[in-house]
């Protein structure tokens, strides 16, 4: 009796046993396939870059060649570019006018959000609505206008041009505001009851707790304006105002045939973005998934 | 002394005056001049310091000649082409979110940790040993790039992978337009480097098959998409007889459902598909609405359940306009291959430039902040309803479509969303870096066409008038969002 009982557990055990590495083993080879499968995944997204930085280390004669590696690799096309076209001068001006832009429009854009989100004036939520209705507006629609305005300004051709309208942003203002209403009100309770201010309530209480959001705000705002295309295009006439897209564009339909130095160019403008996305990934992936980006 | 209602109304505006005046400046002031502009004829080319003639309203000329002129309703064409490609993006960053969401690191990661590298760097080696260990620099490179984001992958998990996937998405701009107008360049580009032999080869398989197995793989595609079309409408009847959908959602899917049959008039290859196809789906939309009709259970209002109906169409949108255009490929390969299959020539071709612009925007949209939304909408599906599944024995398949799916369903509206309000604005900048719009005005979209009249032949009026009609099609999709998106958002 024993003994059956016995040899019944042990089966039984070897039994699980076996399942059970099977199951690990499924576990692992599942696994594995998954990882190969993304890595995958991520090679054919990869790709296009791969291409583009080692065309940029070709010469000019193995630019037309379908081998992708160059014989050797020419880093003296990254100095090259900039004797080519003014580049250096392109990234300047893009970085110069995405920093005013993004001080401008995170400065506004938070005012706006504190009297939105802490003071309560009368009509107040249909100001509100009205901003969140421009948000739909294609942008489009006021581009013809306001390129008149500019040229009634005189701000054509000008980095004031490029800057002023950009600096208000309806969406930065509602990005702002969702964030604050996050912050707790008892605070605001406990400031007055100190004697504090309107301003001070701003800058002393809100704005330091509404540091990640106000970092996420700059993160895309100057990544938005640093790429950013078609007010420039239209509004820059001289060459050594162009920003980095404006140049881009400008240095393929000038000095195409060159693939090798137009990618060299191309590898330097995308690179601070990748450096930018590695560095702030968490703020952005949360900002993203929290809404806020503009589909 | 102020009352503190008042000083909290003169705070509250002078914390806003800085924003609302750029706004009022920016936004508001230009809108009018916009909406003004539309009914009038200001034209550069009439009104200069040459000819002072004055400007004059024209009441609806703009619009009525925008009506009348074949270009707009190309653009518009090209816009809603482009916008296909869509769906494609969306499935794909579902995808990836699905992938990344997986357990990356098992549940025994001591053990784990040791075997998995060891069985990706034997499947490297094998890699290694098939391509010819050292026989090209650049499969060393791209082994070694795979190596690595493996490894790293396994190390951190989903965040290199989550990064890898994003960066095309967030490096696009100029930049990268430029770098695929070079890839896809017929001559010196990799694209066609790569299809060549492949091409070549599969023209030499077409030319020795015979016409019927052509016109059959053909139809066999066809039939497919019917059949779904069939699934698609029966379910889309069963949700009216329940109740889950109302009349007029009902009949807004099935404009989208029939929509790629639809298509096939302009599309389709053969002459007799041509007519057949759209004729089946129509024989097949009648059949369950006669078998419909008289047996409705409980009927729901007429705008219940627009999202759901709208989705279960959207999502067969996708294969069956594949298979519609499988099935157009297939019938076009003996006569493209009579001589030799080429590789397109991508941009510079009328017929190719959109899918061209189509298989970039692919690229950079799977990785997009879609799949991010989707990644946080997986992390919310609560853990016990999938244990669930699984302890009633769900498949894979079932418990996604039953479980994973209904979760996601509002990001999914809000995502679709999002992307027809892009869909119909985009296109400049593509069309601007590497087309110009061309060949033939095959890729001028909406948004270039605004900018050609404004910028480029002065049209000002005119261009503004263009861009109302744009605003009126994104202001009804925004409107449709906000009727019935809230509600969907919010079950």
């Amino acid at each position: 009796m024993s003994m059956t009982e016995k040899s019944d557990t042990t089966t039984r055990d070897s039994a699980m046993n076996v399942s059970k590495g099977r199951t690990f083993q499924k576990e692992v080879m599942g696994i594995s396939l998954l990882h190969i499968l993304l890595a995958g995944m991520s090679l054919m997204f990869m790709l296009p870059f791969l291409w583009m930085l080692l065309t940029s280390l070709k010469t000019l004669a193995e630019v037309g060649l379908p081998e992708w590696m160059p014989a050797s690799f020419q880093w003296g096309n990254y100095l090259e570019v900039f004797n080519v076209i003014p580049f250096a001068k392109f990234y300047w001006n893009s970085i110069l006018i995405a920093s005013w832009v993004t001080f401008l429009q995170v400065f506004t854009s938070s005012l706006a959000a504190f009297s939105f989100s802490r003071l309560n004036w009368p009509g107040r939520d249909k100001v509100f609505l009205m901003y969140l209705a421009t948000m739909m507006l294609p942008g489009l629609v006021m581009m013809i206008p306001n390129y008149q305005i500019m040229i009634s300004l005189g701000w054509v051709d000008s980095f004031i041009g490029l800057i002023v309208p950009a600096s208000f942003s309806a969406f930065g203002t509602f990005m702002m505001r969702q964030f604050m209403m996050t912050i707790p009100t008892s605070l605001d309770e406990a400031a007055e009851i100190d004697g504090a201010n309107k301003w001070q309530l701003y800058w002393d209480v809100i704005l330091p707790l509404a540091k990640p959001g106000l970092l996420t705000l700059t993160i895309f705002t100057f990544m938005g304006n640093y790429q950013s295309f078609f007010w420039p295009l239209v509004m820059l006439k001289s060459i050594d105002k162009y920003t980095l897209p404006v140049g881009l564009l400008f240095f393929d339909s000038t000095r195409g045939q060159t693939t090798h130095l137009l990618m060299a160019g191309v590898t330097m403008s995308v690179l601070p973005m990748v450096i930018v996305f590695i560095i702030m990934q968490k703020q952005m992936v949360k900002g993203i998934q929290m809404g806020a980006v503009k589909g | 002394m102020l009352s503190k209602k008042t000083s909290n109304t003169i705070a509250g505006i002078a914390f806003l005056s800085p924003n609302i005046l750029g706004f009022l400046a920016f936004t508001t002031i230009p809108l009018i001049f916009s909406m003004i502009l539309a009914f009038s004829n200001w034209d550069l080319t009439l009104h200069n310091m040459f000819h002072d003639d004055t400007i004059q309203f024209v009441g609806l000329k703009n619009f009525i000649q925008l009506f009348r002129e074949r270009d707009f309703w190309k653009f518009l064409g090209n816009t809603l082409f482009l916008m296909m490609g869509a769906p494609f993006a969306i499935a794909g960053s579902l995808i990836a979110a699905i992938l990344l969401n997986k357990d990356l690191k098992g549940k025994k990661s001591g053990i784990f940790r040791i075997i998995l590298p060891g069985a990706i760097l034997f499947v490297s080696c094998v890699m290694l040993t098939l391509v010819g260990m050292g026989a090209a620099a650049l499969t060393i490179v791209i082994v070694g790039a795979v190596g690595m984001t493996l490894i790293s992958g396994i190390l951190f998990g989903q965040t290199v992978y989550r990064t890898l996937f994003y960066l095309p998405n967030f490096t696009s701009g100029v930049a990268v337009y430029i770098l695929w107008k070079k890839l896809y360049s017929p001559q010196t580009g990799p694209v066609n480097a790569i299809l060549e032999k492949p091409v070549a080869a599969v023209g030499n398989i077409v030319n020795a098959t015979p016409s019927w197995v052509i016109s059959a793989g053909e139809w066999l595609f066809l039939i497919i998409g019917l059949f779904i079309l069939m699934k698609v409408l029966k379910s889309l009847f069963n949700h009216w007889k329940d109740g889950d959908l109302g009349t007029c959602g009902l009949g807004l899917s099935l404009v989208f459902a029939m929509m790629p049959f639809f298509f096939a008039i302009l599309w389709a290859p053969s002459a007799a598909a041509k007519f057949a196809v759209p004729a089946i789906a129509t024989a097949i939309l009648v059949f369950h609405l006669a078998r419909s009709l008289r047996t409705r259970d409980f009927p729901c209002t007429t705008w219940h359940g627009v999202g759901t109906g709208f989705m279960i169409s959207m999502i067969s949108l996708v294969p069956m306009f594949m298979l519609i255009g499988f099935a157009a490929a297939i019938a076009n390969l003996p006569v493209l291959s009579a001589d030799g299959l080429q590789p397109p020539e991508w941009l510079s071709n009328y017929d190719w430039a959109k899918p061209a612009i189509m298989i970039m925007g692919l690229w950079g949209a799977i990785g997009s902040n879609n799949m991010l939304l989707y990644l946080a909408g997986l992390s919310n599906v609560p853990p016990e309803l999938e244990e669930a599944a699984d302890i009633d024995g769900a498949s894979p398949f079932q418990k996604f479509w039953n479980v994973t799916w209904p979760q996601l369903a509002p990001i999914t509206f809000f995502i679709v969303v999002m992307s027809v309000i892009g869909g119909l604005q985009g296109g400049f900048e593509m069309a601007r870096t590497m087309t110009q719009g061309g060949p033939w005005g095959s890729t001028t979209t909406l948004s270039y066409f605004i900018y050609n009249e404004g910028f480029a032949t002065g049209r000002l009026g005119y261009s503004s008038a263009i861009s109302w009609v744009l605003f009126i099609m994104v202001f009804s999709i925004t409107m449709i969002n906000w009727k019935f998106g809230s509600k969907y958002v919010n079950d």
